[in-house]
């Protein structure tokens, strides 16, 4: 004697791949946005200072070595060089030099010979604000 | 006749399969926790910076009160602020404090030979001092 309808049993599940997925993109994603903002900034021994404010992401970035000699993303390059990439960024801010933003990034331990003439380079341009960038101490 | 209970055979067989999520989250804690402690921290000084030779020249009476030059002095360099010499930059700031006119700003000269480092301090001192603006000024020698 049959009591019961035969039933389809349907187990729930939660598919977790499509999550699993997203997750890693993401993490693909945070690594290779951190390598980008990294990429501009040379290992050198910053001031050792509290600073004032975080630091901005979209600056370029002079790094200005032990040596004296001056980077920027990954290429040394002199004063006129410099010159031209300011310039290019000054076009790109529709002429206004105070909407660019640069960031010096300077050896404590070297002299101000070569921040000084950058800050004069970047006077020329008629760049009258520059960002010190510091390191923050533990 | 009803023999078996339609509420019980419901939501008894519902699986959630968590080893998955945990094993992800598990990555990420820890992927957060070793790049957290190598990832160093820095920060901004903001300055205006003030490039004009003639008054680059030693003229403190002409320039605004708070004139901070980083000199060589007893053959190494200290910060100067009139005719005074501090050694460090925790003593500048502890003069700077003092300062009664913070609105008027502080200039900061440093000549080509001077320590990059003490530029920097010296800016920092006059910004936790409580000046609003804090100049730059590359001092030219003659």
């Amino acid at each position: 004697m049959k009591l019961s309808k035969p039933k389809s049993r349907h187990v729930p599940e939660m598919d977790l791949t499509p999550m699993i997925d997203i997750v890693f993109m993401l993490l693909i994603f945070i690594i290779t946005v951190m390598r980008v903002s990294e990429a501009n900034r040379e290992p050198l021994d910053l001031p050792e200072l509290v600073g004032e404010k975080e630091q901005s992401t979209t600056a370029v970035v002079v790094n200005i070595m032990l040596d004296g000699s001056i980077i920027v993303s990954n290429n040394q390059i002199d004063l006129g060089d410099l010159a031209i990439i300011i310039s290019n960024e000054i076009i790109k801010m529709e002429n206004d030099p105070d909407r660019v933003q640069v960031v010096i990034r300077g050896d404590t331990n070297g002299t101000c010979k070569t921040e000084n003439d950058v800050i004069k380079q970047l006077a020329q341009l008629g760049i009258s604000r520059v960002r010190l960038a510091v390191h923050v101490p533990e | 006749m009803k023999l078996t209970s339609k509420k019980m055979s419901r939501g008894a067989d519902t699986e959630l399969q968590m080893t998955s999520m945990i094993d992800v989250i598990f990555l990420l804690m820890i992927f957060f926790l070793v790049t957290a402690s190598f990832t160093t921290s820095e920060s901004e000084l903001e300055t205006a910076t003030k490039v004009n030779e003639k008054t680059s020249s030693s003229q403190p009476s002409d320039l605004e009160p708070a004139i901070i030059e980083v000199k060589q002095g007893d053959g190494r360099f200290v910060y100067m602020l009139g005719s005074n010499q501090y050694n460090t930059h925790a003593e500048l700031q502890a003069v700077l404090e003092q300062f009664p006119n913070k609105s008027d700003g502080a200039f900061v000269r440093a000549s080509d030979a001077a320590p990059y480092g003490m530029a920097a301090a010296a800016i920092q001192a006059a910004k936790s001092s409580g000046f609003q603006v804090v100049s730059y000024v590359p001092l030219i020698e003659n």
